[in-house]
């Protein structure tokens, strides 16, 4: 009999805790700039599939129906009335994380790229306190959509330019995926960086001693529309991201002390 | 020695440069404290073509031999200053625009959400 009870006591509590991890405030930010042929299936697709996060999509200032879509579908987003690129974008997310005291926020693209089926994955060492920072990557299992080859080398002197200068091995530099919890919410609305963010992003929070882990994902090509990356602003943003990293490091003066590393 | 010819013009060019500060800062088209600069300009120009010596001699602790070219390098030289400090001042606004435009949109949210509550 009292096994019994302490059986039941023990599973209520464990049922507790479940309780009490499903009740992190989780917000996904899905940017959007001139995303209206993939949004509304996006959003959809996450809402049926995980309905128990909320979503905010930003229109980055679109010039397309973006908004007119998010407006007449009654999805929940912000509207930029200027374009400020994805950095200013993701921003706006974090700060209206902040606000409404979310626990972690999620970025997610909104071209359909990211497969929210790996949400969970992303959230599970943030919910169990392992990492600050979670990033999809597409190149620890190597499955999924690749990218092209020229643009893997990029990514890859991109990554080796962000381990000489923190000493943190990061494979994906250039993945949107990303999920941070409320110490990265409260860094990153305060300070995040501006146009092609994502690498900077990284050196910014290894800075501020954030614990960052990749996740395997598998993304897809995107779904419609084109890219805001195109081939000739490449070369642009090799140049522009190599500075903006050094320059990103060189603003946090010597380097900081670790943090033990998952 | 600056030659007496050029000296003319060049005090008439400053006289003409500072009414036109005070012509935009009577129109209020600038902020006084972006003026501030340009007036501290118009006074050192002022200064050197008043008294030449005083650009000579500066002309020669740098090692320049010509004064003609020491006056160039030294407008040169504050004209890069003035435009380092405009694309500082354009960067900070930029930041300024990025912060309110993001605080806006999230207004905008809070807005749309409170008159969907109320309609309901």
């Amino acid at each position: 009999m009292i096994n019994n009870k302490l059986v039941y006591a023990q599973k209520t509590v464990q049922k507790w805790g479940k309780d009490m991890e499903q009740k992190r405030r989780v917000l996904v930010i899905i940017p959007a700039y001139n995303e209206a042929e993939n949004i509304v299936h996006v959003v959809r697709h996450m809402m049926e599939t995980a309905p128990q996060y909320d979503y905010l999509v930003i229109n980055d200032g679109s010039t397309d129906n973006t908004p007119d879509l998010c407006r007449s579908e009654n999805f929940h987003y912000l509207d930029l009335s200027i374009n400020m690129g994805i950095g200013g974008a993701v921003q706006a997310g974090y700060i209206y994380a902040r606000k409404n005291n979310y626990d972690i926020a999620v970025q997610m693209d909104g071209d359909g790229q990211h497969d929210i089926a790996y949400l969970d994955k992303l959230l599970e060492p943030l919910i169990r306190g392992e990492a600050d920072i979670t990033i999809g990557s597409r190149f620890l299992e190597k499955e999924g959509f690749q990218s092209s080859a020229t643009r893997r080398v990029g990514i890859y002197f991109l990554s080796g330019l962000i381990w000489l200068v923190t000493g943190k091995r990061v494979m994906d530099v250039t993945s949107g995926y990303r999920a941070v919890n409320r110490m990265f919410i409260e860094i990153y609305s305060k300070d995040f960086p501006m146009d092609y963010s994502e690498p900077e992003a990284i050196v910014s929070a290894v800075m501020h001693r954030g614990r960052i882990k990749e996740i395997p994902v598998q993304m897809r090509a995107r779904e419609g529309g084109v890219s805001s990356i195109t081939f000739k602003k490449s070369v642009y943003y090799m140049i522009k991201v190599t500075l903006a990293i050094l320059i990103c490091r060189m603003g946090y003066g010597v380097r900081r002390a670790k943090r033990e590393d998952v | 020695m600056i030659p007496a010819t050029l000296r003319v013009t060049l005090i008439a060019v400053v006289i003409c440069y500072f009414i036109v500060i005070l012509y935009f800062l009577k129109k209020k088209a600038l902020n006084l404290k972006y003026m501030l600069l340009w007036l501290v300009a118009g006074v050192v120009m002022g200064v050197l073509v008043a008294v030449p010596e005083l650009l000579t001699r500066i002309i020669h602790i740098f090692g320049i031999q010509d004064n003609m070219n020491g006056l160039f390098i030294f407008a040169i030289g504050f004209v890069i200053m003035i435009l380092l400090s405009l694309t500082s001042i354009a960067s900070r606004q930029n930041q300024k625009i990025r912060t309110l435009t993001q605080e806006l949109a999230i207004l905008e949210k809070r807005v749309r959400d409170l008159e969907k509550k109320d309609t309901k």
